[in-house]
């Protein structure tokens, strides 16, 4: 009884996130009209003309490139600044850890769509050149992850214990760079490929700051693409959604296997 | 001068950070503040009077309505797969795909996910067909992809997600001791969630309920997808950006996401005090 029960919630929740996604593959792939489908036109109609063109359409690959790149760089930048933050706090300091915890929360009061207001009164007026490369927007796609992003790194020094290891290392003479770069680092894989996760599906979903500064990445891409080709770009969606799905859960499972423990945990 | 070493460690970490905040975060946040009490460089509070009235008002009622009930539906929904999922030890692909996907759900959703539902409870929507075929039809109910239920189910896909997510460190912080304890004092699996469970997991729920009101006050790319014309906070907010009114109106944007900083502000702190309130029992 009580395992039919978990089984039906677990079920009707996997429903609830199937389905949308199916209705998604139908309309994307399949050329019956919702009004003329019948148990008998089901099977008909079905094709992946959509995908391919929308994989012929330059402008989708230019929209990639932009969001892997501004992937990539969001990573460095977060990586750069938090690390040596996040670990000199960790051993040296740690009474100032509840304060970092605090401040790392800041961006969640100004999201994206607030944000992109100030950034129109200062830098729109102050520094135009600025917020000419679309590369401006990594800052500020660090400044979102952050509070994730600080979170996975401070989960993983508290799971390594790293004051003790820093103290063991110091006690042998080891110099506080050494110590780093090759006790802490190497034990902190797992917290970094999940920081990097986390902060590579934020970059590809974020669509407000980027839509309203006019810079054409991804998201903003499908929705312009969609709006002038409904079902390609409903194909598109979709296999963006689930391609980043399927690589997160396989650096997960290849992290696992190596016997360490992702936290996708935002808080 | 000369600096202690530690210090010095200290600045050189610290520095670069406190620059990027001041910089990207604190500099326009704090315009944005300063432009709202000061519209035609006076000092007035007619702006943010003016902010919260008439169909700005409604803004914020809509928004805060639904920021609520996606965070309550979505904080027990979310809470119970986490609780569910803990009492399963097989199968063992299940975690790690719930895990990614929740993930990705709880992160990417925006766009595609606005899409996916367009397909689904959409006026063509395969499901609003299906339920009419037996006679039922879901837009009365509000179930549509600009109706204030079809936005809850709609939010409902990330927020579940999330809530998982938040939920999970705080679940693994109740020790299987303490209920061994529980039923040799003869207490049932029912008293020991009443009695034990929930009181402890309290704090941390309502913690991560306010994180996902945080979550869906915010969230713009999915309402506008759907709907732009909503009656929403975020659409507002871009509708006064883009300056599709008279000019001028600029002020009235500041003033209303000064609210809104101001609100999400205040979530936060509670928030704060919430996990401190959490911790006790997870360190211990």
């Amino acid at each position: 009884m009580k395992r039919a029960l978990k089984w039906t919630f677990l079920g009707t929740l996997a429903a609830f996130f199937i389905v949308p996604l199916l209705a998604m593959a139908r309309f994307a792939f399949q050329s019956v009209p919702v009004v003329l489908l019948t148990p008998e036109t089901a099977l008909q109609g079905w094709s992946i003309d959509p995908i391919i063109a929308a994989a012929r359409e330059p402008q989708m690959w230019s929209a990639s490139r932009t969001s892997i790149l501004l992937a990539v760089f969001t990573i460095a930048l977060t990586l750069l600044l938090l690390i040596p933050l996040a670990v000199v706090t960790e051993i040296r300091a740690p009474r100032l850890r509840p304060l970092l915890t605090a401040l790392t929360l800041l961006p969640w009061v100004v999201p994206p769509i607030a944000l992109v207001v100030g950034v129109a009164v200062t830098f729109r007026t102050g520094a135009p050149w600025f917020l000419a490369s679309v590369f401006s927007l990594v800052p500020f796609y660090a400044l979102w992850a952050m509070p994730f992003t600080y979170r996975a790194l401070d989960a993983g020094l508290q799971a390594i214990n790293a004051r003790t290891l820093y103290e063991a290392a110091r006690s042998m003479g080891a110099p506080l760079p050494v110590i780093v770069a090759r006790i802490i680092l190497p034990n902190m894989t797992a917290s970094i490929v999940a920081a990097a996760a986390l902060t590579t599906a934020l970059v590809l979903g974020e669509f407000a700051f980027a839509s309203l500064l006019l810079k054409e990445t991804l998201p903003t891409f499908m929705v312009n693409f969609q709006q002038s080709q409904a079902r390609a770009g409903l194909a598109l969606a979709l296999v963006v959604l689930l391609l980043t799905a399927v690589a997160i859960s396989l650096v997960v499972r290849v992290l696992r296997r190596r016997g360490l423990t992702v936290q996708t945990t935002g808080l | 001068m000369r600096l202690q070493p530690d210090t010095r460690t200290g600045l050189l970490v610290a520095l670069p950070f406190v620059a990027f905040i001041g910089l990207f975060l604190l500099y326009p946040t704090i315009a944005i503040i300063y432009s709202a009490f000061t519209p035609g460089d006076d000092f007035t509070l007619a702006g943010l009077g003016r902010a919260l009235s008439g169909s700005y008002r409604q803004g914020f009622i809509n928004s805060t309505a639904l920021a609520a009930t996606t965070a309550l539906i979505g904080g027990v929904l979310g809470l119970t797969l986490a609780a569910v999922m803990r009492t399963l030890d097989r199968p063992r692909w299940l975690h790690s795909t719930l895990d990614s996907w929740s993930a990705v759900a709880s992160q990417l959703g925006g766009v595609p996910l606005a899409f996916a539902f367009i397909a689904a409870i959409g006026t063509q929507g395969i499901l609003t067909k299906l339920f009419n075929q037996i006679g039922i039809n879901i837009n009365d109910f509000g179930v549509s992809p600009t109706g204030f239920w079809g936005l809850v189910v709609v939010y409902l896909y990330f927020q579940i997600p999330l809530m998982f997510l938040v939920s999970l460190p705080a679940l693994n912080g109740l020790r299987r001791t303490w209920r061994e304890a529980a039923a040799l004092m003869g207490a049932s699996g029912v008293r020991y969630w009443i009695r034990v469970g929930i009181p402890i997991l309290t704090p941390a729920a309502l913690g991560g309920m306010l994180l996902l009101f945080v979550n869906s006050f915010a969230a713009y790319a999915t309402a506008y997808v759907l709907n732009p014309g909503g009656a929403l906070v975020p659409l507002q907010i871009r509708f006064l950006l883009q300056g599709n009114v008279i000019s001028g109106e600029e002020d009235l944007g500041y003033a209303i996401v000064t609210w809104v900083i101001t609100l999400l502000l205040a979530s936060l702190f509670l928030l704060t005090y919430l996990q401190r309130r959490t911790l006790r029992w997870t360190n211990a």
